[in-house]
């Protein structure tokens, strides 16, 4: 945009003065974004320039990526007077097909939100109180060289995992200044990266080929929800039930919660918390021992040094609070009804034991043959140009964020740059990680709103959203083939921000290594012509901007055609059989804590979204708060209701929160979802219920070091007082309706 | 008698305050309708004649929304530039006042002249791909002084349901608001 050109801001005031702009605006603070003045009701503005879609004077659908926490998503803009209206799944994308997930249709909340930093800051005040002054990117960026250039390749990025171009020009920047690059995942993940590099080879998710399998086994995981991929999973999981005329898809779920994704289950078979390798062994001793193994499986080096034996159904049957009969039918139903496929995930991976979770659950697919065959688990290749394009790596465990939360307090590091990953929030307080930043390291966020750790920062950078910048990504899970999305700007920057990768090329530059591209636009074109040169693909243009326009318009480059990975024979490594322990007391009046993630806010990264705090979530419908849900019985036992306040105490700390009555709990644990207690995050996020990673103990799975979120046992006290939850469920009386009739939830374990 | 007095006077006063809010509803539709009110100002006195009578441009020319969204939208700066960038500025200070505008990236803020309230969902398109012209309901534009476009019809509810009725179109409430 040339110099003193009109801005995307003063274009939408145009816009907010119509009767469209009216109706979107309504809510948002005038101060910031939009303009609400009674003055300028009868002003209609003609800006500066033309519109993109001037020409026509209709909608343009633009195809572009998200690059997000779940796998990631192709997604098509409706984009109308250069404005971003509508986001959908891109029907060419073959991970989504026309699919999008919550998250994904409030991206344009992200682009356009009322507290989006609109521009570099500088710290004006002590640290955590917020009081920044607004910079222009000349002075910003000469504090930030400076800032690089004292730092002396004492350097510290945070993102959360990267791939392709950004994965890139991170990797050689960090390589150019010396600094290292670490990634914030969530713990469930990082373990269940390692249990898929000790089952199937690789740190690569696999895809679960639900629309061909006849029988889903799953322990834990949220695939329709908030585990890797879940829109791609939930079109397989469509398949799975429907999509065939003579089969429909049969589905048990195996853990201590009913949760959303288990409520669309045939079958919940409720078993204690972390004991989920535990009943996976002994499913394996009951295949083994009634010859059911497929095409001479040896459970023997599937499971290496561990006796099946010992896990036979009456030996495992009380400790996982299942009988004995329960566990044959499913290691015989698994066994017989196939193609079936066993995964696990979520709260099956939070314990301590987790990776054993994991790596028993998963070892069962080698049983009947379900690796790398159809219906089954199907490995991906990874990148189709590795070197140009990285995969994305294995997040960083709770025990490697101890070592850097000490090492950046002890003055390890010069500078800490932030992008993507909120720590301060995500983390235990008792790693001190906050305390950290403030012991002398100058800390930079690239942040767009006012979170956690960007309230510690000295310098933010406001970076580019997901619809205003460029991007190519390599997918983790993929779809079986090579796959690189293509993300591009569908509408121009709507705040004075940067693209995060533009900054990063300016921080090899001032290193003295420039990277060979200006910017990120050039790095992505350039890294597009390297797909072309490969060759295959869904693109046979042979000109390279009809090359180029042809993955702009498709949304990416991906090789159907390409030979699968070959499926391993059996795991690599072993994994020794463990128990979960837990923190905290063990009385009568304790409980197992089981935050888990909700399919609108995850683990709280898009909180601040207004539309996902809105979302119910599925099972309790519960909305903008935090509560914890216990069941009926202990509920009547406790004297509590649904609304009643209760105070949970575990070994980290205490809160206060509402209860839920829950059918769908298991008398021993406490649910609790995560995702609220901002402190900082938007008005949206801010002072809303409370963060329950503040009761995680810091227990840690035993060999990936990731935190245990589910080993703590917390107990519970009963306040005497009572709020009102704010949920869906119940806020309409229901009304018997002769053809409708009303039928009670009954507690199945009463 | 007297009793009646100071009731009577009172009700009389009450009447009075509730005539007040009455007499500015009236006031409001009939005494001050939208026709009758004056030309509003313009920052730029903007010549529709010249551009229409003289150049014979279309209306949908500049506003293009009108023929296909339900805004008629105002351009910006930029369409006008396209003819304007080579048409000399010399003793034209209102067009000199354009192209600074243009030049500094100022947008310019113009007075609408009509305005239908939030309730009402009015879209041009319809109303011009049904074959209605432009001037049906603003007038001759064209012929109006620069920067002096009045409103000329009434646009109140009452005008909108006696075109739809003539028309035969759908009188239904959802017809506009919704």
């Amino acid at each position: 945009m040339r110099k003193g050109a009109m801005r995307r801001r003063d274009f939408l005031k145009l816009v907010a003065a119509t009767g469209a702009g009216a109706v979107v605006f309504t809510g948002c603070d005038p101060s910031t974004i939009g303009d609400g003045s009674p003055k300028r009701e009868f002003e209609i503005q003609s800006p500066d320039l033309n519109p993109q879609d001037f020409a026509w004077g209709r909608d343009l659908w633009y195809a572009t990526a998200f690059a997000g926490v779940s796998g990631g998503s192709g997604l098509i803009a409706r984009v109308y007077e250069g404005r971003a209206k509508k986001i959908d799944g891109n029907p060419d994308y073959p991970l989504n097909m026309g699919r999008s997930s919550a998250l994904e249709q409030a991206l344009v909340q992200e682009l356009y939100h009322p507290d989006r930093i609109g521009g570099p800051l500088a710290l004006n005040g002590d640290r955590g109180s917020g009081k920044y002054k607004a910079l222009n990117w000349n002075d910003a960026m000469n504090q930030f060289n400076s800032m690089i250039t004292s730092a002396g390749g004492s350097v510290l990025l945070i993102t959360p995992p990267v791939s392709g171009s950004v994965a890139n020009i991170v990797g050689q920047t960090i390589k150019a200044v010396g600094g290292q690059h670490v990634t914030f995942e969530s713990d469930d993940r990082v373990v269940l990266r390692e249990a898929m590099n000790r089952v199937f080879g690789s740190p690569r998710f696999p895809t679960i080929d639900l629309a061909n399998a006849e029988f889903l086994l799953n322990f834990g995981a949220e695939f329709l929800s908030d585990w890797i991929s879940p829109v791609h999973l939930s079109m397989g999981y469509g398949e799975f039930r429907q999509g065939r005329a003579d089969v429909r898809g049969r589905y048990w779920h195996v853990g201590p919660q009913l949760t959303a994704t288990a409520s669309n289950a045939d079958k919940w078979i409720p078993i204690k918390p972390g004991t989920e390798g535990m009943v996976a062994l002994s499913m394996a001793q009951v295949i083994t021992s009634k010859n059911l193994a497929k095409g001479g499986a040896d459970a023997g080096s599937i499971y290496q040094g561990i006796t099946l034996d010992d896990y036979a159904p009456d030996k495992v049957a009380s400790k996982a609070g299942v009988t004995a009969d329960q566990i044959t039918e499913m290691a015989t139903m698994f066994a017989q009804q196939t193609p079936s496929v066993a995964i696990a995930g979520t709260s099956a991976a939070a314990h301590t034991n987790g990776l054993f979770n994991l790596t028993a659950v998963y070892a069962l697919n080698y049983l009947t043959g379900a690796v790398g065959t159809k219906g089954g688990i199907m490995l991906n290749p990874g990148s189709p140009i590795s070197d140009t394009l990285p995969e994305s790596t294995t997040g960083t465990s709770y025990k490697d964020w101890q070592s850097l939360a000490q090492k950046i307090g002890s003055g390890g590091f010069k500078l800490v740059m932030v992008y993507g990953a909120n720590p301060v929030y995500s983390l235990p307080s008792s790693i001190g990680f906050k305390d950290a930043l403030g012991k002398g390291a100058k800390v930079v966020s690239f942040s767009n709103f006012m979170d956690e750790t960007t309230v510690n920062a000295d310098l933010v950078l406001p970076t580019h959203v997901t619809l205003e910048d460029w991007g190519l990504h390599v997918p983790d899970p993929g779809p079986g083939y090579p796959i690189v999305a293509l993300q591009q700007p569908v509408v121009e920057p709507f705040v004075d921000s940067r693209s995060f990768a533009d900054l990063m090329l300016g921080v090899a530059k001032t290193a003295g290594k420039a990277l060979p591209w200006d910017n990120n636009e050039a790095a992505v074109r350039a890294m597009v012509a390297s797909l072309q040169q490969k060759g295959g693909g869904n693109v046979n243009a042979t000109d390279p901007k009809e090359y180029f326009v042809t993955v702009q318009s498709q949304g990416g480059w991906w090789d159907e055609k390409a030979a699968a990975p070959s499926a391993p024979s059996g795991p690599s490594k072993p994994t020794a059989a463990a128990d979960p322990k837990f923190a905290g007391d063990t009385g009568s009046d304790t409980f197992s804590l089981l935050p888990y993630p909700t399919n609108s806010l995850g683990q709280g990264d898009f909180a601040h979204l207004p539309w996902l705090q809105a979302l119910p979530e599925p099972i309790s419908t519960g909305v903008w708060t935090t509560w914890v849900e216990l069941n009926p019985t202990t509920g009547k036992k406790m004297g509590v209701g649904t609304g009643d306040v209760v105070k949970l105490t575990s070994p980290a700390g205490n809160m206060e929160l509402p209860v839920y009555i829950n059918p769908a709990a298991a008398p021993d644990v406490a649910l609790v979802p995560f995702g609220q207690g901002h402190e900082f995050f938007s008005r949206y996020a801010e002072k809303r219920g409370q963060n329950v990673v503040s009761l995680i103990a810091p227990q840690m799975e035993a060999e990936t070091g990731a935190l245990a979120t589910a080993g703590t046992r917390v107990k519970i006290e009963k306040m005497n007082k009572k709020v009102r939850l704010s949920r869906f469920e119940g806020s309409v009386p229901a009304y018997q309706l002769e053809e409708y009739p009303i039928i009670e939830i009954q507690n199945l374990n009463q | 008698m007297g009793r009646f007095i100071k009731p009577a006077i009172f009700g009389v006063i009450v009447l009075l305050v509730l005539a007040i809010p009455a007499l500015a509803i009236v006031a409001r539709s009939y005494i001050l309708a939208p026709p009758e009110q004056p030309a509003k100002t313009q920052p730029i006195a903007f010549p529709h004649s010249i551009h229409v009578n003289t150049v014979g441009l279309d209306c949908t020319f500049c506003h293009r929304g009108a023929t296909t969204t339900a805004d008629s939208t105002v351009p910006a700066l930029q369409l006008c530039m396209g003819c304007h960038s080579v048409i000399p500025t010399q003793d034209k200070p209102q067009l000199q006042m354009l192209v600074d505008a243009f030049n500094s990236g100022t947008p310019i803020n113009w007075t609408r002249v009509h305005q239908l309230p939030d309730h009402v969902h009015f879209v041009h398109a319809m109303h011009i791909n049904a074959g209605f012209s432009c001037s049906t309901c603003h007038g001759d534009v064209a012929s109006m002084a620069p920067g002096a476009v009045v409103q000329v019809r009434d646009l109140r509810m009452g005008d909108c349901i006696t075109c739809h009725r003539e028309n035969n179109a759908k009188t239904d409430c959802s017809t506009c608001h919704y």
